[in-house]
């Protein structure tokens, strides 16, 4: 077990330094910001200051292994445009993107309980087929189309619930439902194919003939044991709704780290893209690595070995 | 239900019943299909002339124009048959490059081990472990952004799946009789390859490609909603979507029909992937409930 972690922790360790670097490597190819933030008429003088007081006329040796210093003391320079701390600026918008995914992952993550368990205990061939189907064609459009169907029933139709913005609960609604629906379909499929496994395993077929309640062997027997790949799907898809959760905010002018991200990188504002880069790598690499270890501890087959 | 007495032979080949998905899924990929094979024939056809004495036109108002015009008076048929080409052509390059780049890394890595092989599981836990997505976002906007770019972009980054399943294939080939029975008597590794390896590999690719071409169009429009793609004035899903998103209250149709091509497009590769998955796993997916 301890050599599990050990090796999990190496391994996040390389992923959070090959993001660190490809950030690296991609402000570098944007070129000296200089040119990019004075006014048109500055003379080339003017420029070079700049540059050089932004550190960018050091060797790129010493600018990278001053970047990898700002990754431990959380320094990764100012904006360029606002003039404050980039990781500041990050860290201001986490939590509205947390909310965003939080949301989704819980929703979604319930409602694929829900309707998996439907599916078991009533044995529809119907409502698998329907609920395939239905998802089928959810995963056939991008999130940011589906926002925009959303918000043209419920926003411009129904003048029900808010589009834009992120003013009170129900501005939430359509952004968690949008992420929730793509969260949903996927954790359908794979409890789905999980407790069918579980149901035709022997200790399922014993308890039913001892008597048990079918429910209750679904609830206490095979529902912990097919929830836990599912668990371990979840972490690793972090970044996929990490991603989505970026498209999504732009669609809603949604306050977060997305849409500070996407603009940012408009801007060619980098300390930005790179402290947000990198933030999202860390919560990413850490999130990972600690479902990993969870799912593998809780998991009785080999939390001994 | 009376049983025959007389055994029936059984069929010399089972007699192949296409589903109904993959009817379902033939026919929407179908359709999207001919629209980009036939509007480019119709005469009306220009995607880009604008026409400003006719912009915001509603589907059917015009003859000229089935599917109305966008709000420079561009012929919103022409657009949509323009961009379904343009993604799927970027598609099935991206899908391609990936599926070759990482089948070759992949059969190389199982059937030789080794230090390649160690590269690879290294590469690919750590793509995995990495927020790819955003990652590409960022590459796309730093580099300036054009269709060409989003291809070579995607085309290199999205294999590892590929080297993945290809790897573990070719390693457990590398220990089979067929493989090692030719190389004790000399064979040389190229022949073996290519006559064992490579035709027994290659289902395993066409599978994951399947999936993959949904993936890809998805992240391909989701870079050109957020402006990271194909650059006006040519058309594409996700810009053509996005500009829709402006009239939405009032001519909703802008963002609807580019969405139902690609809807139409993504589906029925998704219904018939399933389809071809699922045949080839024998019918694994279609497992009954606890009864």
């Amino acid at each position: 077990m301890l050599l599990f972690i050990a090796r999990r922790l190496a391994l996040a360790v390389t992923t959070v330094l090959a993001v660190v670097t490809i950030a690296f490597v991609l402000g570098r190819a944007t070129g000296e910001p200089g040119a990019l933030l004075l006014p048109d008429n500055a003379t080339q003088a003017d420029v070079e200051a700049l540059n050089s007081a932004l550190g960018f006329d050091r060797p790129l040796v010493v600018q990278y292994l001053d970047t990898l210093v700002g990754l431990v003391t959380g320094d990764f320079g100012d904006s360029y445009r606002l003039r404050e701390s980039a990781l500041g600026l990050v860290l201001e918008r986490v939590p509205a993107t947390i909310e965003l995914a939080f949301w989704a992952f819980v929703i979604g993550l319930l409602l694929a309980v829900a309707a998996a368990v439907t599916i078991q205990l009533t044995g529809s061939r119907a409502l698998r087929a329907i609920v395939g189907w239905a998802g089928a064609i959810r995963q056939s459009v991008p999130d940011f189309f589906f926002a925009l169907l959303l918000v043209l029933v419920f926003s411009v139709l129904l003048g029900a619930l808010p589009s834009l913005g992120r003013t009170s609960y129900a501005s939430l609604v359509l952004p968690v439902l949008t992420l929730a629906t793509g969260q949903f379909v996927m954790y359908l499929r794979l409890l789905d194919a999980a407790l069918s496994e579980q149901a035709s395993q022997d200790y399922v077929r014993t308890a039913i003939a001892q008597g048990q309640r079918r429910s209750t062997v679904l609830f206490t027997r095979m529902l912990p044991n097919a929830i836990l790949p599912v668990l371990g799907m979840a972490g690793l898809n972090l970044g996929g709704l990490l991603g989505g959760t970026v498209v999504v905010e732009v669609v809603f002018a949604w306050p977060g780290l997305g849409k500070l991200l996407t603009d940012a990188v408009s801007q060619r504002d980098f300390p930005i893209v790179q402290a947000g880069l990198v933030f999202v790598a860390l919560a990413f690499v850490i999130v990972n690595t600690a479902v990993d270890v969870l799912v593998r501890r809780i998991d009785t087959r080999t939390a001994t070995s | 239900m009376t049983a025959s007495l007389v055994a029936t032979p059984a069929p010399a080949v089972r007699r192949w019943r296409p589903r109904p998905g993959a009817i379902v899924g033939a026919l929407m990929l179908g359709s999207v299909l001919l629209l980009t094979a036939i509007v480019p024939l119709l005469p009306g056809f220009d995607p880009m002339g604008q026409d400003l004495r006719a912009t915001l036109l509603a589907p059917m108002e015009d003859p000229a124009h089935p599917l109305g015009t966008d709000a420079l008076g561009r012929d919103l048929l022409s657009r949509i048959a323009l961009a379904s080409a343009v993604t799927l052509g970027m598609t099935v390059l991206i899908v391609i490059m990936n599926a070759v780049l990482g089948s070759v890394v992949g059969i190389l890595a199982g059937y030789f081990g080794g230090r390649l092989e160690t590269l690879i599981t290294l590469l690919s836990n750590v793509t995995l472990a990495m927020p790819v997505v955003l990652l590409l976002i960022a590459i796309c906007a730093v580099l300036r952004p054009s269709a060409g770019l989003t291809i070579l972009v995607l085309g290199l980054t999205w294999w590892v799946g590929y080297a993945r399943v290809t790897r573990n294939v070719a390693a457990a080939l590398r220990r089979q009789d067929f493989v090692v029975s030719p190389l004790t008597q000399g064979a040389d590794s190229v022949w073996v390859l290519a006559r064992h390896i490579v035709p027994n590999v290659w289902p395993h690719t066409l599978i994951i490609a399947a999936t993959d071409v949904a993936t890809i169009v998805l992240i391909t429009s989701s870079l050109e909603y957020l402006g990271l793609g194909v650059q006006p004035p040519v058309p594409s899903w996700g810009s053509m979507i996005y500009e829709g998103q402006r009239h939405l209250s009032g001519d909703p149709w802008l963002a609807l029909l580019p969405g139902l091509a690609m809807l139409l497009a993504v589906g029925g590769v998704q219904f018939l992937s399933q389809q071809f998955t699922a045949e080839t796993r024998g019918g694994m997916l279609r497992k009954g409930g606890m009864r």
